[in-house]
């Protein structure tokens, strides 16, 4: 028996200036499954992740979380919104708090007023945030640290550990390779790719197509379309050549 | 950065992990709420709720009889137009004497300058007012000179301060091509200078308008008189009439400073918080050209306007000269001011400085986070804080005394709630601009309105406002001396009941004491200031 679904977008549309930016997009996301997204500059990969996180409403579509619309009242949505986590290619750390208080903000969806002022003023459940720490290879003794002290590497690491924290459903991420050298880039999809406790579904954007190796399906987007979507060992290189053709890289 | 140990000073520092993250720090202030809260009941005097009431309903019926709008909008011309004359001539002033107080203009001349213009700083424009208002009798040009006298050597210490602090490398190439030292200056130092002066200036214009309307609450001419007079006469629809007048003509001004400080691409005002700004303009080069030629057509129609100003007002200068004779007066006390209660003096002024601050510095983020959910709470809270920085502080005090008893406490909610108008804009604003991406992430996770707006955008902010609060606390500190008349408030009530009387030997030495603590406020905000800043 499949696994149950997801997400599921229907038939959306978003309106761009001039040339629309999503076009009759229908995508269906499993629990658990992991997807890459691919396609050339401005084919609407990072729209349709908009799409998908719920920060963008399409002009035209149906947008189903396990098989419900999104909701009406700001609490549900919330709920909704929560099981959903992003990571930003910007990261969006929070400069002036701690490690521990950056991890603890991926809680806030769960938590209530009382807890998220307490975690500024003692920060909070410090086992679990070492743990994810540990599990991201990093030293738990950077819990006390302030994010701005941090490496690179390090805030890219605390960002995912904030996602972790958050225990998503699904896991978005927009280009997360892009700006990393090639080292940080294979760690980081590494991280992204593993086996959490549950089981989580994965979609994500990429530039590069050589980096398909632990995904199980792939998609490819271009001019607003989808040009194809099947599992990754359904693809061939015309496939990829087409997508990609006359396209500035 | 520092490694996260901002607040951990000796003394300071609890040893564990105890540490309010900077986004709490803006609401802390708020804290001063709950014994304020607690002490209220004790304070109130038991009626004048009926008047309150009455007071609001009359909002929404203000008076619309032809002759109390003609004479609210009398009011309200010749307050804007003291403002205006009070604004120009200080700026014009201000610039000069920033210029001659300058030390890599002046070198050490410069202190001395800088020094002495301490004193016209430290001095409140009211209590200006109403010495000249002694002095030379009633006159138009006593509410511009008071207005100009302050604000002059205010200006004249930003300039000063931004002209030391800008690098002065192009100034010694100038000066070692042997270009003339005028020529030199006005090369090197006047275009950075220049957006900062602006920026300044039209932050000083909204204060000119803030403190006409007080000046007029003195007698000094303008709606304020009217909206005393109204006030006290208990004619709530008239007062009204008036007040939500002077409210559209100063957000006409707000708006009109801040739209040209956007098209003039001149820095916010206090440079309050813009990590992810994006006022970048596509074409500087262009801009600038076109920023010049609007200035000097700005500056060319400004000139017969201050002057047309000045003639429909009948100011004259001259008037200032002709000084009233005063009464004999007898000779002076000494052993009469120093039985002044002293001690008691200036720790009520500091008190009702410090409740003052805490409680508009405070309660503006709380109200921003509680109304945050809801656009129309937002509205709501807007108009409340226009409202409050419109109003001058002696009337709200006045309103206060409805249902208070007069004192340090009442006279601390008044000069809050005046001040809280003002902070509580310049915050709504900056958190528009600041953090938008970190709080979006946040509501993406599922985080409400309230926490992302505390965790994504109040923990960028938390310094500048806490800067920019330091800096109010040195203006309340100055403008203690306008709620004087809800009695018993320290120095201030001391100070307007030796006006009223004039005992120049109690004024004197009144004066003297008050500057003394309003530069050494200065000081102390400043290092404050500048310590937050610095991170």
């Amino acid at each position: 028996m499949p696994a149950p679904c997801l997400l599921e977008l229907e038939d959306i549309h978003v309106r761009g200036r001039g040339t629309p930016r999503l076009q009759a997009v229908s995508l269906r996301l499993r629990a658990g499954e992991r997807v890459a997204l691919l396609g050339p500059s401005g084919a609407g990969k990072s729209t349709l992740l908009a799409v998908a996180n719920g920060l963008l409403v399409p002009d035209r579509g149906r947008v189903l979380w396990q098989g419900e619309p999104r909701a009406r009242s700001a609490r549900a949505r919330r709920r909704q919104q929560a099981r959903i986590g992003t990571l930003w290619q910007d990261l969006r750390l929070i400069e002036e708090l701690s490690v521990q208080q950056n991890l603890n903000a991926g809680r806030l969806g769960q938590w209530g007023w009382p807890r998220a002022v307490l975690n500024l003023l003692l920060p909070l459940e410090s086992e679990a945030c070492a743990r994810v720490l540990r599990r991201l290879d990093l030293d738990p003794a950077l819990l006390d640290q302030p994010v701005a002290a941090l490496s690179g590497g390090q805030r890219q690491r605390v960002a995912l550990g904030r996602l972790l924290r958050q225990e998503p459903a699904l896991l978005l991420a927009d280009e997360p390779l892009a700006s990393l050298d090639p080292r940080l880039a294979g760690e980081l999809l590494a991280l992204l790719l593993e086996e959490g406790d549950s089981p989580r579904a994965l979609l994500l954007s990429l530039h590069r197509p050589d980096l398909l190796g632990g995904f199980d399906r792939v998609v490819g987007l271009r001019a607003g379309r989808v040009q194809f979507d099947r599992p990754l060992a359904a693809l061939d290189p015309g496939l990829l050549a087409e997508l990609y053709a006359g396209a500035a890289a | 950065m520092s490694t996260g140990t901002a607040l951990a000073e000796p003394g300071w520092a609890a040893p564990d992990r105890w540490r309010p993250a900077a986004p709490l720090w803006p609401l802390l202030p708020a804290l001063v709420l709950l014994p304020l809260l607690a002490l209220l009941p004790g304070l109130s005097h038991g009626g004048g709720w009926n008047l309150v009431g009455r007071f609001a309903l009359a909002a929404l019926r203000p008076s619309l009889d032809p002759l109390v709008l003609a004479s609210v909008l009398r009011g309200l011309a010749v307050t804007v137009g003291l403002a205006l004359l009070g604004w120009a001539l200080s700026l014009a002033l201000g610039v000069v004497l920033g210029v001659l107080s300058a030390r890599v203009v002046w070198g050490h001349r410069a202190e001395l300058i800088r020094r002495l213009l301490a004193l016209p700083r430290s001095i409140h424009e009211l209590l200006w007012g109403l010495l000249l208002l002694q002095l030379v009798g009633l006159q138009p040009a006593v509410a511009v000179l008071a207005i100009t006298i302050p604000f002059a050597a205010l200006v004249a210490r930003v300039v000063s301060d931004q002209l030391d602090a800008l690098p002065t490398g192009r100034l010694e190439a100038l000066r070692a091509a042997g270009v003339a030292e005028p020529a030199a200056l006005l090369t090197a130092l006047g275009p950075p200078l220049l957006p900062q002066v602006l920026s300044y200036g039209g932050y000083r214009l909204e204060c000119a308008l803030r403190s006409a309307t007080l000046l007029g609450v003195f007698g000094l001419g303008g709606l304020g008189t009217e909206l005393r007079l109204t006030l006290q006469s208990l004619a709530f629809e008239e007062l009204w009439t008036g007040l939500w007048a002077l409210l559209a003509a100063m957000l006409l001004l707000e708006r009109l400073v801040g739209w040209l400080r956007r098209r003039w691409t001149m820095p916010a005002r206090f440079g309050l918080g813009s990590d992810t700004g994006s006022t970048g303009s596509g074409t500087p080069g262009r801009e600038v050209g076109r920023r010049g030629r609007e200035l000097l057509l700005a500056a060319v129609l400004l000139l017969p306007l201050l002057v047309a100003v000045a003639w429909g007002l009948q100011v004259d200068p001259a008037s200032l000269l002709r000084w009233q004779p005063l009464p004999p007066l007898p000779p002076a006390d000494w052993a009469a001011v120093a039985a002044l209660p002293w001690p008691r003096l200036v720790a009520n002024t500091l008190v009702l400085t410090l409740l003052a601050a805490a409680l508009a510095v405070g309660t503006a983020p709380l109200l921003l986070l509680l109304v945050s959910p809801w656009p129309w709470g937002q509205g709501l809270v807007q108009v409340l804080w226009a409202l409050g920085r419109l109003w001058p502080p002696p009337l709200i005090a006045l309103l206060l005394l409805l249902v208070l008893k007069p004192g340090v406490i009442t006279g601390a909610l008044a000069l809050g709630l005046h001040n809280l108008g003002v902070l509580g804009r310049l915050l709504m604003e900056s958190a528009e601009h600041s953090g938008e991406s970190r709080e979006q992430a946040l509501l993406g996770a599922g985080c409400g309105p309230r926490l992302a707006l505390l965790y994504g955008r109040f923990s960028g902010l938390a310094r500048p406002y806490l800067a920019y609060g330091a800096y109010r606390a040195d203006v309340i500190l100055r403008e203690s001396v306008v709620v004087g008349l809800v009695g018993a408030t320290g120095l201030g009530s001391q100070l307007l009941e030796a006006l009223s009387g004039f005992a120049y030997d109690q004024l004197a030495a009144l004066m003297l004491v008050y500057a003394a603590l309003t530069l050494l406020g200065e000081e102390l905000s400043d290092r404050l200031r500048r310590r937050l800043l610095s991170g």
